[in-house]
Protein backbone atom coordinates (compact mmCIF):
# COMPACT_ATOMS: atom_id res chain seq x y z
CA UNK A 1 0.00 0.00 0.00
CA UNK A 2 1.02 3.58 -0.99
CA UNK A 3 0.81 4.60 2.16
CA UNK A 4 0.92 8.85 2.17
CA UNK A 5 -1.36 8.12 -1.36
CA UNK A 6 -4.19 6.62 0.53
CA UNK A 7 -4.29 9.24 3.18
CA UNK A 8 -4.02 11.84 0.31
CA UNK A 9 -7.42 10.48 -1.16
CA UNK A 10 -8.94 10.41 2.35
CA UNK A 11 -7.86 14.06 3.21
CA UNK A 12 -9.95 14.83 -0.13
CA UNK A 13 -13.10 13.33 1.07
CA UNK A 14 -13.27 10.14 -1.17
CA UNK A 15 -14.73 7.14 0.83
CA UNK A 16 -11.15 5.00 -0.31
CA UNK A 17 -12.57 1.48 0.66
CA UNK A 18 -15.88 2.43 -1.45
CA UNK A 19 -13.60 3.87 -4.31
CA UNK A 20 -11.64 0.37 -3.89
CA UNK A 21 -14.40 -1.74 -3.54
CA UNK A 22 -15.72 -0.17 -6.83
CA UNK A 23 -12.25 -0.77 -8.43
CA UNK A 24 -11.82 -4.60 -7.85
CA UNK A 25 -15.48 -4.68 -8.85
CA UNK A 26 -14.39 -2.83 -12.00
CA UNK A 27 -11.55 -4.79 -12.15
CA UNK A 28 -13.44 -8.10 -12.31
CA UNK A 29 -15.71 -6.59 -15.19
CA UNK A 30 -12.68 -6.02 -17.15
CA UNK A 31 -11.06 -9.44 -16.88
CA UNK A 32 -14.65 -11.75 -17.01
CA UNK A 33 -15.18 -9.47 -19.99
CA UNK A 34 -11.88 -10.62 -21.38
CA UNK A 35 -13.01 -13.85 -21.13
CA UNK A 36 -16.87 -14.12 -22.47
CA UNK A 37 -15.53 -11.93 -25.48
CA UNK A 38 -13.01 -13.89 -26.81
CA UNK A 39 -15.61 -16.72 -26.87
CA UNK A 40 -18.22 -14.07 -28.69
CA UNK A 41 -14.98 -13.46 -30.63
CA UNK A 42 -14.20 -16.96 -31.71
CA UNK A 43 -18.46 -17.22 -32.69
CA UNK A 44 -18.36 -14.01 -34.85
CA UNK A 45 -18.20 -16.38 -38.25
CA UNK A 46 -19.79 -16.27 -41.25
CA UNK A 47 -20.66 -13.35 -43.93
CA UNK A 48 -21.91 -11.24 -40.95
CA UNK A 49 -20.14 -11.94 -38.07
CA UNK A 50 -16.73 -11.92 -39.85
CA UNK A 51 -17.33 -8.23 -40.24
CA UNK A 52 -17.36 -7.56 -36.49
CA UNK A 53 -14.36 -9.67 -35.12
CA UNK A 54 -11.83 -6.98 -35.11
CA UNK A 55 -13.58 -4.83 -33.11
CA UNK A 56 -14.83 -7.48 -31.01
CA UNK A 57 -11.12 -8.65 -31.03
CA UNK A 58 -9.60 -4.68 -30.32
CA UNK A 59 -12.36 -4.18 -27.31
CA UNK A 60 -11.31 -7.69 -25.83
CA UNK A 61 -7.80 -7.40 -25.70
CA UNK A 62 -8.26 -3.86 -24.17
CA UNK A 63 -10.16 -5.00 -21.65
CA UNK A 64 -7.75 -7.34 -20.50
CA UNK A 65 -5.34 -4.05 -20.61
CA UNK A 66 -7.77 -2.27 -18.28
CA UNK A 67 -7.59 -5.29 -15.64
CA UNK A 68 -3.60 -4.47 -15.72
CA UNK A 69 -4.02 -0.94 -15.31
CA UNK A 70 -6.98 -0.90 -12.91
CA UNK A 71 -4.87 -3.61 -10.47
CA UNK A 72 -1.92 -1.06 -9.40
CA UNK A 73 -3.92 1.08 -8.49
CA UNK A 74 -5.79 -1.05 -6.25
CA UNK A 75 -3.21 -2.00 -3.97
CA UNK A 76 -1.58 1.40 -3.95
CA UNK A 77 -4.98 2.47 -2.22
CA UNK A 78 -4.61 -0.60 0.61
CA UNK A 79 -6.97 -2.97 -1.75
CA UNK A 80 -6.75 -6.32 -3.01
CA UNK A 81 -7.57 -9.04 -5.38
CA UNK A 82 -9.92 -11.75 -3.86
CA UNK A 83 -8.33 -15.05 -3.65
CA UNK A 84 -11.18 -16.96 -5.31
CA UNK A 85 -11.20 -16.14 -8.97
CA UNK A 86 -15.11 -17.38 -8.98
CA UNK A 87 -16.13 -14.95 -6.30
CA UNK A 88 -13.98 -12.58 -8.27
CA UNK A 89 -16.13 -13.23 -11.22
CA UNK A 90 -19.37 -12.89 -9.31
CA UNK A 91 -18.52 -9.53 -7.61
CA UNK A 92 -17.61 -7.95 -10.97
CA UNK A 93 -19.34 -4.90 -12.23
CA UNK A 94 -21.21 -6.24 -15.08
CA UNK A 95 -23.04 -9.03 -16.16
CA UNK A 96 -21.40 -11.75 -17.96
CA UNK A 97 -21.36 -11.04 -21.67
CA UNK A 98 -22.32 -14.49 -22.36
CA UNK A 99 -22.51 -16.22 -26.06
CA UNK A 100 -26.74 -15.97 -26.84
CA UNK A 101 -28.32 -18.94 -27.17
CA UNK A 102 -28.18 -18.56 -30.91
CA UNK A 103 -24.56 -17.59 -31.53
CA UNK A 104 -25.33 -17.50 -35.35
CA UNK A 105 -27.75 -14.44 -34.63
CA UNK A 106 -25.71 -11.38 -35.29
CA UNK A 107 -27.64 -9.27 -33.92
CA UNK A 108 -28.37 -10.54 -30.26
CA UNK A 109 -24.29 -11.12 -30.20
CA UNK A 110 -24.26 -7.23 -30.97
CA UNK A 111 -26.22 -6.34 -28.17
CA UNK A 112 -24.26 -8.38 -25.53
CA UNK A 113 -21.46 -6.66 -26.69
CA UNK A 114 -23.13 -2.93 -26.92
CA UNK A 115 -24.53 -3.77 -23.13
CA UNK A 116 -21.47 -4.99 -21.78
CA UNK A 117 -19.43 -1.64 -22.72
CA UNK A 118 -22.63 0.32 -22.10
CA UNK A 119 -22.29 -1.09 -18.49
CA UNK A 120 -18.80 -0.04 -18.61
CA UNK A 121 -19.33 3.28 -19.75
CA UNK A 122 -21.88 4.19 -16.65
CA UNK A 123 -19.04 2.53 -14.47
CA UNK A 124 -15.78 4.52 -15.16
CA UNK A 125 -17.98 7.97 -15.76
CA UNK A 126 -19.31 7.22 -12.10
CA UNK A 127 -15.96 6.58 -10.82
CA UNK A 128 -14.90 9.89 -12.80
CA UNK A 129 -17.55 11.77 -11.14
CA UNK A 130 -16.54 10.44 -7.84
CA UNK A 131 -12.86 10.98 -7.86
CA UNK A 132 -13.09 14.36 -10.61
CA UNK A 133 -10.39 16.92 -8.34
CA UNK A 134 -9.80 14.90 -5.06
CA UNK A 135 -8.10 11.65 -6.39
CA UNK A 136 -6.12 12.34 -9.44
CA UNK A 137 -4.59 9.39 -10.38
CA UNK A 138 -7.58 7.30 -10.03
CA UNK A 139 -9.68 10.04 -11.98
CA UNK A 140 -6.65 10.09 -15.05
CA UNK A 141 -6.95 6.18 -14.90
CA UNK A 142 -10.59 5.76 -15.09
CA UNK A 143 -10.79 8.56 -17.66
CA UNK A 144 -8.47 6.85 -19.36
CA UNK A 145 -10.43 3.81 -19.58
CA UNK A 146 -13.79 5.60 -20.46
CA UNK A 147 -12.68 7.07 -23.63
CA UNK A 148 -11.75 3.75 -24.51
CA UNK A 149 -14.64 2.29 -23.30
CA UNK A 150 -16.70 4.88 -25.13
CA UNK A 151 -14.92 4.35 -28.29
CA UNK A 152 -16.01 0.51 -27.86
CA UNK A 153 -19.66 1.24 -27.67
CA UNK A 154 -19.39 3.31 -30.56
CA UNK A 155 -18.53 0.92 -32.72
CA UNK A 156 -21.05 -2.11 -31.74
CA UNK A 157 -23.68 0.42 -32.02
CA UNK A 158 -23.34 1.88 -35.45
CA UNK A 159 -23.13 -1.96 -36.75
CA UNK A 160 -26.85 -2.25 -34.35
CA UNK A 161 -27.52 0.42 -36.92
CA UNK A 162 -27.67 3.07 -33.91
CA UNK A 163 -26.16 5.71 -36.29
CA UNK A 164 -22.27 6.07 -37.28
CA UNK A 165 -19.50 5.88 -34.64
CA UNK A 166 -17.80 9.03 -35.40
CA UNK A 167 -14.68 6.90 -35.02
CA UNK A 168 -11.52 5.24 -36.96
CA UNK A 169 -10.49 1.80 -36.37
CA UNK A 170 -7.07 1.47 -34.27
CA UNK A 171 -4.29 2.48 -36.43
CA UNK A 172 -2.15 -0.30 -35.13
CA UNK A 173 -1.25 -0.68 -31.73
CA UNK A 174 -4.15 -1.16 -29.06
CA UNK A 175 -4.77 1.01 -25.86
CA UNK A 176 -4.38 4.85 -26.89
CA UNK A 177 -5.46 6.05 -23.79
CA UNK A 178 -4.31 3.04 -20.88
CA UNK A 179 -0.88 2.21 -22.28
CA UNK A 180 0.54 4.79 -20.56
CA UNK A 181 -0.31 2.79 -17.65
CA UNK A 182 0.71 0.19 -18.97
CA UNK A 183 4.22 1.08 -19.11
CA UNK B 1 -54.71 -6.00 -7.37
CA UNK B 2 -51.01 -4.71 -6.24
CA UNK B 3 -50.14 -5.05 -2.88
CA UNK B 4 -49.00 -2.16 -0.95
CA UNK B 5 -45.44 -2.34 1.15
CA UNK B 6 -44.61 0.03 4.13
CA UNK B 7 -40.91 1.32 4.64
CA UNK B 8 -40.94 -1.61 7.16
CA UNK B 9 -42.03 -4.43 5.07
CA UNK B 10 -39.81 -3.55 2.21
CA UNK B 11 -36.95 -3.76 4.37
CA UNK B 12 -37.79 -7.03 4.91
CA UNK B 13 -36.88 -8.52 1.21
CA UNK B 14 -33.30 -7.11 1.07
CA UNK B 15 -31.93 -10.22 -0.94
CA UNK B 16 -30.46 -11.75 2.02
CA UNK B 17 -29.94 -15.70 3.16
CA UNK B 18 -32.12 -16.56 -0.07
CA UNK B 19 -35.08 -13.25 0.26
CA UNK B 20 -36.15 -11.77 -2.87
CA UNK B 21 -34.39 -8.15 -3.42
CA UNK B 22 -37.44 -5.57 -3.61
CA UNK B 23 -36.41 -2.04 -4.18
CA UNK B 24 -38.33 0.80 -4.56
CA UNK B 25 -38.77 3.98 -6.92
CA UNK B 26 -41.04 6.76 -7.67
CA UNK B 27 -43.79 4.47 -5.65
CA UNK B 28 -42.99 1.10 -7.62
CA UNK B 29 -41.61 -1.73 -5.83
CA UNK B 30 -39.08 -3.72 -8.20
CA UNK B 31 -38.25 -7.03 -7.89
CA UNK B 32 -34.55 -7.39 -8.98
CA UNK B 33 -33.90 -11.06 -7.49
CA UNK B 34 -32.85 -12.18 -10.89
CA UNK B 35 -30.24 -9.28 -11.39
CA UNK B 36 -26.78 -10.29 -11.45
CA UNK B 37 -26.09 -6.79 -10.22
CA UNK B 38 -28.17 -7.14 -7.39
CA UNK B 39 -26.81 -10.33 -5.62
CA UNK B 40 -27.01 -10.77 -2.23
CA UNK B 41 -29.26 -7.72 -2.32
CA UNK B 42 -26.33 -5.08 -2.56
CA UNK B 43 -25.75 -3.29 -5.75
CA UNK B 44 -22.58 -1.20 -6.59
CA UNK B 45 -21.08 -0.73 -3.32
CA UNK B 46 -23.54 1.62 -1.74
CA UNK B 47 -27.02 0.40 -2.45
CA UNK B 48 -28.83 -2.26 -0.83
CA UNK B 49 -32.20 -4.04 -1.47
CA UNK B 50 -35.21 -3.05 0.57
CA UNK B 51 -35.05 0.67 0.52
CA UNK B 52 -36.83 3.09 -1.56
CA UNK B 53 -34.06 4.63 -4.26
CA UNK B 54 -36.00 7.53 -5.80
CA UNK B 55 -33.29 10.06 -4.28
CA UNK B 56 -30.23 7.76 -5.24
CA UNK B 57 -31.20 7.10 -8.66
CA UNK B 58 -30.69 10.61 -8.95
CA UNK B 59 -27.23 10.65 -8.57
CA UNK B 60 -26.68 7.14 -10.67
CA UNK B 61 -25.05 6.93 -13.73
CA UNK B 62 -28.05 5.53 -15.80
CA UNK B 63 -31.47 6.32 -15.47
CA UNK B 64 -35.07 4.51 -14.10
CA UNK B 65 -35.24 3.02 -17.77
CA UNK B 66 -33.13 0.11 -16.30
CA UNK B 67 -35.56 -0.65 -13.76
CA UNK B 68 -38.67 -1.61 -17.02
CA UNK B 69 -36.49 -4.68 -17.00
CA UNK B 70 -37.67 -6.01 -13.74
CA UNK B 71 -41.69 -6.72 -12.62
CA UNK B 72 -43.39 -4.35 -10.42
CA UNK B 73 -44.59 -6.05 -7.33
CA UNK B 74 -46.40 -3.22 -5.79
CA UNK B 75 -46.71 -0.21 -4.79
CA UNK B 76 -44.49 1.79 -1.59
CA UNK B 77 -47.44 3.32 1.57
CA UNK B 78 -46.31 6.77 1.33
CA UNK B 79 -45.19 7.92 4.87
Amino acid sequence: MAKVTREMVERSGVNVDELVERLVKNAAAELTTYYYYTILRFNLIGLEGEGIKEIAETARIEDRNHFEAIVPRIYELGGKLPDDMKEFHDLSACPPASLPGDPTDVMAMLKVLVEAERCAVRGYTHICNLTAGKDHRTYDLAQAILNEEIEHESWFSEFMGEGPSGHFLRRGETSPFVSKFLK
Amino acid sequence: MMRTFTKKELAHYNGKNGLPAYIAYNGEVYDVSESFLWREGKHQVIHHAGEDLTDSLDQAPHGAELLERFPVVGMLQED
